[in-house]
């Protein structure tokens, strides 16, 4: 018989909703930003920078399933779960399998770049600067302002990677994903 | 002057190098380099006028009716200025890579930088007609000013040198 258990805490669920809804609105923000609504870039990057910080603290001191340490997999062991991908059956793990822990790995690595790159951002059309950008040279922002753009297409690419291996787990594995996300609970 | 060997030999060899440097002053006479720094240096008057009535718009700076309209009208009259000079031929990011950040796409033969050029024009002269008659009078034209810059970056100005 099948048992409901908790995987996912009620903290976690939380942040992730609110990363959801800073990292879409931040991203969709610069991406089409006019001079009206470019602060509220910042203050859902500011926001993100907060989530991203707790995440790292709590990746030493949360709950065992989302601690770095059990999301650090050996090469062999990820690919070794990759094979198994295309098994039409669930992964069966508790918490992140192999891969989705890599991406979670990666995530929090390109959101904190994300941010971080944000401070030292200028849009010299809108006239509108990160908080730390006046403290470094006009060519050191010009170069970490072209990263800021770069890594937001990185992002843009790991959330479309993120969106469709939970669509693939639902459609080809029969594995929902989303519930547990929401409500805590897995079969 | 010439019985001297060695002062002959010395002014020989002056005379020598002064030929040989005449070629490389041309070099340093570089017109494309010149017109570079030329329309930079009309970025950088928009980006000085620009810049403050947007720290007023934005609260940043004291709102100051008088400094406002002659701000905004500088920034139009500049805009209007004719420095199609300053666009020469092989002056891309391309051809002087590390000068500029001009891509190449602005002398295609389709190119709408033009439009890009007048939408700025049409933005500044509207700005320049009320941002002395107070805050929300700039704040309400300001926002088409930006995005007209923009506009025009994000086709053809490359985002490092
Ligand atoms: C019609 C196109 C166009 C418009 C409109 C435009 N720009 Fe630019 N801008 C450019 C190009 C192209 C460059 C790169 C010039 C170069 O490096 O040779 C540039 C460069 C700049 C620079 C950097 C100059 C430097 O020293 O390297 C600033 C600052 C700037 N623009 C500000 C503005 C502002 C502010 C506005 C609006 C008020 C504006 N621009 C409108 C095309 C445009
Ligand atoms: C959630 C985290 C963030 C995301 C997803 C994000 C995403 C983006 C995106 C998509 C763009 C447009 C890029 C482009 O034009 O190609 C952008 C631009 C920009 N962002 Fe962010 N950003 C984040 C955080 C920040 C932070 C914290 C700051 C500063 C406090 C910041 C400052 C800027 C600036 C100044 C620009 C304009 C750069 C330019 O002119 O090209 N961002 N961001």
């Amino acid at each position: 018989m099948y048992t409901e258990k908790q995987v996912w805490d009620p903290l976690t669920r939380v942040c992730h909703i609110l990363l959801i809804l800073t990292v879409v609105g931040g991203w969709l923000i610069g991406e089409f930003r006019t001079f009206s609504i470019m602060q509220w870039h910042f203050y859902c990057g500011y926001a993100t920078g907060g989530l991203v910080l707790f995440r790292i603290i709590r990746g030493f001191s949360g709950p065992t399933e989302i601690r770095f340490s059990s999301l650090l997999h050996s090469p062999h062991n990820i690919l070794r779960y990759a094979a198994t991908l295309t098994n039409k059956q669930p992964s069966g793990t508790p918490g992140h399998n192999p891969l989705g822990s890599l991406f979670i790995l990666l995530i929090v690595a390109a959101l904190a770049g994300q941010v971080v790159t944000g401070l030292f951002s200028k849009d010299d059309a809108l006239f509108f600067s990160g908080p730390l950008a006046s403290f470094v040279s006009e060519s050191t922002v010009l170069s970490v302002t072209s990263l800021h753009n770069l890594n937001s297409t990185v992002i843009l690419v790991l959330v479309g990677v993120h969106v469709t291996a939970i669509l693939f787990y639902w459609v080809w594995k029969k594995e929902n994903l989303i519930k547990p996300m929401i409500t805590g609970k897995k079969k | 002057m010439f019985n001297n060997p060695r002062r002959f030999g010395l002014i020989l060899s002056l005379l020598a190098a002064s030929v040989i440097a005449v070629p490389s002053y041309a070099a340093d006479d570089d017109a494309i380099g010149k017109a570079i720094k030329g329309r930079q240096a009309g970025f950088q008057l928009y980006s000085f006028y620009a810049g403050q009535l947007f720290a007023m718009a934005k609260g940043e700076m004291d709102y100051n009716s008088e400094l406002a309209a002659t701000l905004a009208s500088n920034l139009s009259s500049v805009a209007n200025l004719n420095n199609g000079m300053m666009w020469l031929p092989k002056s891309d990011n391309v051809a002087r890579a590390g000068d500029t950040r001009a891509k190449p796409e602005i002398w295609a033969s389709d190119s709408d930088i033009g439009a890009k050029a007048a939408a700025m024009k049409d933005a500044s002269a509207a700005l320049a007609s009320v941002a002395g008659e107070g805050l929300d009078a700039l704040r309400s034209k300001i926002g088409d000013v930006g995005k007209s810059c923009k506009g025009c970056h994000d086709n053809f100005r490359a985002k490092d040198f």
